[in-house]
C-alpha cells in the first residue's frame, strides 16, 4: 500500500473515530441532562402575583398561551407556606381576602429558603408556569413548579 | 360538581313566594349550603401523584412525581375529585420529562389529566373518629383527552381533622392513546403505576 493510501486511511480513521466518539458523549450528556436551576435561569416575565391571577381569570387560554413553560418571577404576599409530612413546601402568594392565589412549590434543593419566608411578608419567587387549575369554590390557582427565591425579603 | 347552586337555588326561589322571602332566599341559600355542603368538603391542593412507567430493561427509573394535584372530597356524598395539572410532573431528567410532556401525553394538548368518582363503601367509614380505613374507589379517569372506568383499593386515614387518602393502582398505556415508539418499546413499561398521596383539610368557608 501506498504511503498516501495509508495516510488517507488513517486520517479517515481518526475523523470517524472523532466523531463517534462526539456523538457519543453528546448522547450521554443529553441522556443524563438535569433541569436546570431555576435561580440560573433569566425570567421571561416579572410581575405581581395579583396581575398573574388576573390575566389567568379573565382569559385562561390566551394567558396559557404567554405563561405556560416560561420562567415567572412574581412578587406578592405570603399567603401561606404549607409543608408535608415529606419535606415538600409549597408557598402561596396572594391576597388574604381572594381565594385565587399563586401557588409555588419550591424546587426540594432550595428548600432551606422557606426559612427567609414569613407569612403576610412580601417575596419574589421565580418558577416555571405548570397551568392554571380554575376551582370556583375552592379558589382558582396559578401553578409554579421548580421555584426559587428570587430575592427573599423577611 | 359545583353545580349545587343551581340545585339548591331555583327550587328554593321558587317556593317562597312572598317578597321577603323571595329577597332573602339567596342568604338563606348560602346559609343551608355551607351547614350541609360545606361542612364535609375536604381538599388539598398540594396533593402528590407519582407516576411510574420503569420497565425490567428501562436503564433508569422512568418515573414523575407532581405534587400539586386538586382533590376534593365530599365525606356526606363520597363523591371523589382529581385534578392534576400533566405540565406539573417533575422528572429526574430533563430529556425524559420533555418526552413525556411532548411526545407520550401532549400535555399541551391536554393540560389536565382528571379523576371523577367516589368512594364505593363511604357509608361505612365515620369521619368523625380517628381511624383507617380500606376503601375501594371507583370512577372515571382521563388521561390524554381519554377517559375510562377505573377501580382500586385504597387507605384513608382520619386523624386530626384531616383525611389522609392513600392508593396505588396501575393504568394501561394503551387505553388512553398513549403510545411508545418502537424504538423504545422495551424501555418503557406498558402498564403505568400511579401513586396518590393526599392530605385533606376541611373546607372552612
Amino acid at each position: 500500500m501506498k504511503s498516501r493510501t495509508k495516510k488517507i486511511l488513517l486520517y479517515s480513521t481518526a475523523v470517524v473515530l472523532l466523531l463517534l466518539a462526539g456523538g457519543g458523549y453528546y448522547i450521554s450528556k443529553e441522556f443524563n441532562r438535569r433541569n436546570k436551576d431555576t435561580s440560573l435561569i433569566k425570567a421571561d416575565y416579572t410581575l405581581a402575583s395579583s396581575v398573574l391571577v388576573s390575566e389567568f381569570e379573565r382569559n385562561d387560554s390566551l394567558a396559557s398561551v404567554k405563561y405556560m413553560d416560561k420562567v415567572i418571577d412574581v412578587n406578592g404576599s405570603v399567603k401561606e407556606i404549607a409543608r408535608d409530612e415529606k419535606g415538600y413546601i409549597t408557598i402561596v402568594l396572594g391576597d388574604s381576602v381572594q381565594r385565587s392565589s399563586v401557588r409555588c412549590s419550591l424546587d426540594s434543593n432550595h428548600h432551606s429558603e422557606a426559612n427567609l419566608v414569613r407569612q403576610g411578608g412580601a417575596v419574589r419567587i421565580k418558577g416555571i408556569c405548570s397551568g392554571f387549575n380554575k376551582e370556583e369554590l375552592l379558589g382558582s390557582d396559578v401553578v409554579l413548579v421548580r421555584c426559587v427565591l428570587s430575592t427573599p425579603k423577611k | 360538581m359545583w353545580s349545587l347552586f343551581d340545585v339548591y337555588y331555583q327550587p328554593l326561589k321558587n317556593k317562597f313566594k312572598n317578597k321577603f322571602m323571595k329577597k332573602y332566599s339567596l342568604l338563606i341559600l348560602v346559609l343551608l349550603v355551607i351547614n350541609s355542603v360545606f361542612g364535609q368538603v375536604y381538599f388539598t391542593k398540594s396533593g402528590k401523584i407519582d407516576f411510574d412507567a420503569t420497565s425490567s430493561s428501562s436503564p433508569d427509573r422512568i418515573e414523575g412525581r407532581n405534587r400539586t394535584a386538586v382533590c376534593v372530597l365530599d365525606t356526606k356524598t363520597g363523591s371523589l375529585q382529581f385534578s392534576v395539572l400533566m405540565k406539573g410532573f417533575e422528572f429526574e431528567k430533563a430529556l425524559m420529562q420533555e418526552h413525556f410532556n411532548e411526545n407520550y401525553v401532549e400535555s399541551s394538548k391536554f393540560n389536565k389529566s382528571e379523576f371523577k368518582g367516589s368512594v364505593a363503601d363511604n357509608d361505612k367509614i365515620d369521619y368523625t373518629k380517628e381511624g383507617k380505613y380500606k376503601v375501594t374507589v371507583k370512577g372515571m379517569l382521563t388521561i390524554h383527552g381519554e377517559t375510562k372506568e377505573v377501580k382500586t383499593e385504597g387507605e384513608m386515614k382520619v386523624k386530626d381533622g384531616k383525611i389522609k387518602l392513600e392508593a396505588d393502582f396501575r393504568v394501561e398505556l394503551a387505553d388512553y392513546k398513549i403510545s411508545i415508539p418502537g424504538l423504545v418499546a422495551d424501555k418503557i413499561n406498558k402498564t403505568a403505576r400511579i401513586e396518590v398521596d393526599c392530605s385533606l383539610e376541611l373546607f372552612k368557608n
